[in-house]
């Protein structure tokens, strides 16, 4: 299968702190890979870089064969990489139609903006049911899933998800798992971010660990759920 | 009476218009534009210079003010903002805009001289005469036009693109980016609609103040008075703040010394800051209990 995304010795740094130290790391089409990685481990930093909203010190980001990592995230979003933020982001004081609007900006057809909206609300009819309400009266589950919608609504390549479990009741983060996995096959391309894995790598075909910017393990997500250090470091409460 | 009324209404507009045009630039960046006096002064200078000196024709003059203004603020964009990284976390820009506004001053102090030079009315000061009070055409076309203005610009910022984009960079601008918005654009856009509302607030109150390179030292201050009374950034807010700001300016002089008129316009915007820091719309009355989400 052919490489959606390649990083290669990537580094990274918040003025002169370095934070990540030279990361590799590859995405196939159609896949969906796990990063995980404890508090400030640079999870955040890494999408942040992938999105274009910050720029990398060296190493290169490869994009279906491009590099990628002097673009403005205007121009990714143009792409298809779509990074649903830390902590969703929903702008609070717009609608949730008008959330969704935003999330198709950079689409100019009127026609395919009414497509995506009506199909997103096909498949999330709680989002139909509160389209008139402001994003910021929504419960968390909600906000994640119109942040999700918010994403798709440029039907992306590339989905980054950063923590979409954060915050969010069990019941309700098995929902955004399904949902996710439900991408399988669809052509989309998923990277999801976790500190908590257990459910990221059930539903994951590979994963990756990050610890404090150096990339110390990888595998097919069986393989890497197995290991001692991962059961003990980011799977503790089942 | 019904003169004060007119006369306070008017100013008051004026002091909206500066209100609604600082209000445009902090809702995207958080800045306080303290340039923004100056820029109303020198647009009012250019279009002066056009219809005072040159005689062209008024709409020459408005335009030349708007075009002037449009480039000095991006001018100030580039050169006192740009280059100071994240905005909200150094407050550098209080020196450089302050900097800027000295200077913009001093060189339209040295380009148009020191004289007070009078400035043509709107409609050459006709005037509507009801029951013994005379209100000059100009007052009310300055009330209509700054309610226009304002109702304008609100409907663009809840019913099409642009406002939507301009409310998410309001926001946050990093999530406005992530939605492909280019954040920029929208808050030089946002620096080039302050222009347009600078030049016309400018040769409103041209003819009241005069034109010269102070004729906004006194009014600029009471702009963002009127802004932070209504709530900053919030377009409803400006119009409150700015009509309520006129009207007690001139009612208050009918008892109180008019020296000390500048005076009160100030205590009210520290009362309102000290018992009401969103603003006399965040009231419980306005929002019955609610809290205001929805701003601009
Ligand atoms: N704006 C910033 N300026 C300076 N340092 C930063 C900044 N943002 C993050 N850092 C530092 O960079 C490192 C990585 O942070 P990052 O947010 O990427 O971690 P993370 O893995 O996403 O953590 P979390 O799970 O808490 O979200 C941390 O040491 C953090 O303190
Ligand atoms: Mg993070």
């Amino acid at each position: 299968m052919a490489r959606l995304l390649e990083v290669q010795d990537m580094r990274f740094a918040y003025g002169k702190t370095e934070v990540i130290h030279g990361i590799s790391f590859y995405i196939e089409e159609g896949e969906i890979v796990t990063l995980i990685g404890a508090n400030g481990a640079g999870k955040s930093t890494t999408l942040n870089a992938l999105s274009g909203l910050q720029r990398i010190a060296s190493g290169s980001i490869l994009y279906q064969g491009h590099d990628i990592s002097k673009e403005s995230p205007q121009s990714l979003v143009k792409k298809g990489i779509r990074l649903v933020p830390e902590g969703r982001q929903i702008f609070p004081a717009h609608t949730v139609e008008e959330n969704l609007l935003l999330g198709a900006y950079t689409e100019k057809s009127k026609d395919a903006i009414r497509d995506r909206m009506e199909s997103m609300f096909n498949q999330f009819p709680r989002l139909r049911e509160r389209r008139k309400q402001f994003g910021g009266t929504l419960s968390g589950g909600e906000q994640q899933m119109l942040a999700i919608a918010r994403a798709l609504m440029t039907e992306p390549t590339l989905l980054m998800l950063d923590e979409p479990s954060l915050g969010l009741a069990p019941i309700i983060v098995d929902e955004v798992m399904q949902l996710l996995a439900s991408f399988k096959g669809t052509g989309l391309t998923v990277l999801l971010v976790e500190q908590m894995a257990n459910q990221a790598l059930e539903i994951s075909d590979r994963a990756y660990v990050l610890e404090t910017g150096n990339m110390v393990m990888d595998g097919t997500s069986a393989e890497v759920a197995g290991d001692p250090r991962v059961i003990e470091a980011y799977l503790g409460n089942v | 009476m019904l003169q004060t009324l007119a006369f306070g209404l008017s100013i008051g507009a004026i002091y909206a218009l500066m209100a609604l045009a600082i209000g445009m630039i902090y809702s995207t960046t958080r800045i306080l534009n303290f340039c923004h006096a100056s820029i109303i002064m020198v647009g009012a200078m250019t279009a002066y210079w056009c219809i005072g000196v040159y005689h062209l024709p008024y709409w020459v003059g408005v335009l030349a003010a708007i075009i002037v203004n449009t480039i000095i603020n991006f001018i100030i964009y580039y050169t006192c903002l740009k280059g100071l990284g994240d905005l909200l976390s150094n407050v550098n820009w209080i020196i450089t805009l302050f900097g800027m506004s000295v200077v913009l001053n001093n060189v339209a102090r040295m380009v148009f001289g020191a004289n007070q030079n009078p400035f043509p009315y709107l409609f050459n000061g006709a005037s509507i005469t009801v029951g013994d009070a005379t209100v000059l055409w100009h007052e009310i076309f300055t009330i209509v036009f700054a309610v226009v203005i304002g109702v304008t610009y609100q409907q663009i910022c809840q019913k099409t693109k642009f406002g939507r984009a301009l409310r998410a960079v309001s926001f946050k601008p990093q999530t406005a980016k992530l939605m492909g918005i280019s954040s920029n654009l929208i808050i030089q856009l946002c620096f080039m609609l302050a222009a347009v509302v600078a030049a016309i607030g400018g040769v409103l109150i041209a003819p009241t103040t005069f034109a010269s390179f102070s004729m906004t030292t006194t009014i600029g201050l009471k702009g963002y008075a009127a802004a932070l009374i209504g709530g900053l950034g919030d377009t409803k807010g400006a119009f409150v703040g700015g009509f309520l700001l006129g009207l007690i300016e001139c009612i208050i002089t009918l008892f109180i010394p008019a020296g000390l008129k500048d005076a009160v316009s100030f205590v009210l915007m520290i009362l309102v800051i000290i018992f009401l820091p969103g603003g006399v719309l965040s009231a419980k009355i306005f929002t019955h209990g609610r809290s205001a989400t929805e701003k601009v």
